[in-house]
């Protein structure tokens, strides 16, 4: 979240991809920063045990969040 | 009334949120490999969809030394003065 | 903040600034007690700690140290250690908010062990020591409080451990048949230290019936082979406790800490084969690594458990009577947390 809160407070629009077990975490974390509307795009949990195939799926899914979170969209 | 010291210290300072683009057509796309497992399969994939549909103008991959830290600032400042726009993933 | 009306310890309760236990009131007469003994100003800022970067400064780091119940000469214990963590090194950001389980793990050399009653002998890692319990407590109160490492909040640890109530021993140096852990670090024998490292619990590990070296050693190294799971390798700095009788048998066959290291080390390799995910377990080598060999299937060759020997980090410690060692593994993958010592002043 860090790095996230960094670019955005630099300007730069910024796509920050978790795992939903990490959701409340990644906001508790931004508020502590200053940055209480950051918004992540989330995925499905867990992560680890997966093949490509099935990681390269969750990309699919996530794709137009990922966008919409760059863009005015 | 007693009076206890407070042990707790808040230090955020308000931050931003950067403006965003109408689209991604023509922007200049970093995408940050965080260097957990997997991350890349999932950067990898986002890559190529931003290709075939985005209409960006450049991709440009970059990696920090390990998911456990924040990113180092030399690695910081390098994407802020070359992109337009971040994807940062994948924390789990 | 003022509390007024009810009972103290239920009002510190509910603002969330505790570890679940009753916690001393710290009043500004307390406090104030506190910062004195440290001989320093209240405002003196001693480290940001992660991962919000709050600022410990000598008051802070009082207030939550009569809250952990500590006397007021223990505080620069308590500093030392605050500043240890807050190093990058040790990469408290990533011990922090980790779903793995280690805390950080306080070991005390010096002669200010005996000043403070610091417990190296029997029950080191237990209850019963008013400096164990409270400096190990004081510490993670500052990493909660003044570094937001709220549990199940920020601090997302699948299980975390008891080390997190407080971790602190004392390197029973004078049952040791050799240099410190300070002294091996490049400080002098009557310097005051803290190493911090971010640690699991400890792994008794027992052994009634090695008299040689090389027979404890081994059983050692069986015990080191499973950290994390039986096919983790490359790791890092990891604590090894050796009772006095265990460093007895050792230092009797002559011996010293770079000869354990040393064949703990070569001993703790394993073949590439063994180690590909899907066999026996399906975890394994990560990728990368995999990748550096044609045929990983039937690859023999060694990797090792530990990056390096300087890794297995050796104090004695514990009761005089017992041939037992423990084993505390760190959480020190590459790029991760490293043990990191400064001196208390």
């Amino acid at each position: 979240m860090h790095d996230g809160v960094f670019f955005e407070d630099h300007g730069i629009p910024t796509a920050t991809v978790i795992s939903s077990e990490f959701v409340r975490a990644a906001a508790a974390q931004a508020q502590a920063l200053g940055a209480g509307d950051y918004k992540t795009v989330v995925v499905a949990h867990p992560i680890q045990p997966l093949t490509r195939e099935e990681v390269r799926a969750l990309a699919d899914k996530a794709f137009d969040d990922i966008v919409a979170r760059l863009t005015r969209r | 009334m007693t009076e206890y010291l407070d042990p707790t210290d808040s230090v955020a300072v308000p931050r931003k949120t950067a403006p965003r683009p109408a689209s991604l057509d023509g922007k200049v796309v970093t995408l940050l490999d965080i260097s957990k497992a997997k991350g890349d399969h999932l950067l990898d994939r986002v890559e190529e969809l931003l290709r075939e549909r985005a209409g960006v103008k450049t991709i440009v991959r970059k990696k920090k030394p390990t998911f456990a830290r924040p990113a180092p600032d030399p690695l910081r400042q390098e994407i802020v003065g070359a992109t337009d726009v971040l994807v940062e993933g994948l924390a789990d | 903040m003022a509390l007024a009306g009810t009972d103290p310890i239920e009002e510190l309760y509910a603002r969330g600034v505790t570890d679940g236990l009753p916690v001393v009131p710290p009043t500004r007469e307390r406090v104030a007690r506190a910062v004195e003994a440290t001989g320093r100003a209240a405002a003196e800022l001693i480290a940001e700690v992660p991962p919000n970067y709050g600022r410990a400064t000598v008051e802070k780091i009082a207030i939550n140290a009569v809250m952990a119940g500590c006397r007021p000469d223990y505080l620069p214990v308590v500093i030392a250690a605050v500043e240890a963590v807050c190093d990058d090194a040790f990469d408290l950001h990533g011990v922090s908010a980790t779903t793995n389980a280690p805390a950080p793990l306080i070991v005390v050399n010096g002669p200010i062990r005996h000043r403070l009653d610091i417990n190296c002998g029997a029950g080191l890692f237990g209850p019963g020591w008013r400096a164990n319990a409270t400096i190990g407590r004081a510490l993670r109160l500052v990493c909660v409080n003044v570094g937001g490492a709220r549990p199940g909040v920020v601090s997302m640890s699948t299980f975390a451990h008891p080390g997190r109530y407080t971790y602190c021993i004392g390197e029973r140096e004078e049952a040791s048949p050799w240099d410190s852990l300070a002294v091996e670090h490049g400080f002098a024998a009557g310097d005051d230290t803290v190493a911090l490292l971010a640690a699991d619990a400890p792994i008794t590990v027992y052994d009634q019936r090695s008299r040689t070296a090389p027979d404890l050693c081994a059983t050692l190294a069986a015990t080191l082979a499973v950290i994390e799971h039986h096919k983790m390798t490359h790791w890092g700095d990891t604590l090894l406790v050796l009772s006095p009788e265990h460093a007895a048998i050792v230092a009797g066959d002559g011996w010293g800490k770079a000869d354990v290291r040393r064949f703990l080390f070569e001993r703790l390799h394993r073949p590439v084969h063994e180690l590909v995910p899907g066999v026996n377990g399906g975890d394994g080598l990560p990728e990368h690594v995999l990748r550096k060999f044609a045929d990983p299937a039937h690859d023999a060759t060694p990797i090792p458990k530990f990056r390096k020997p300087e890794h297995l980090k050796i104090v004695v410690a514990g009761g005089s009577a017992g041939r037992f060692s423990a084993v505390v593994p760190g959480w020190t993958f590459s790029k991760g947390s490293n043990l990191v010592l400064r001196r208390i002043r």
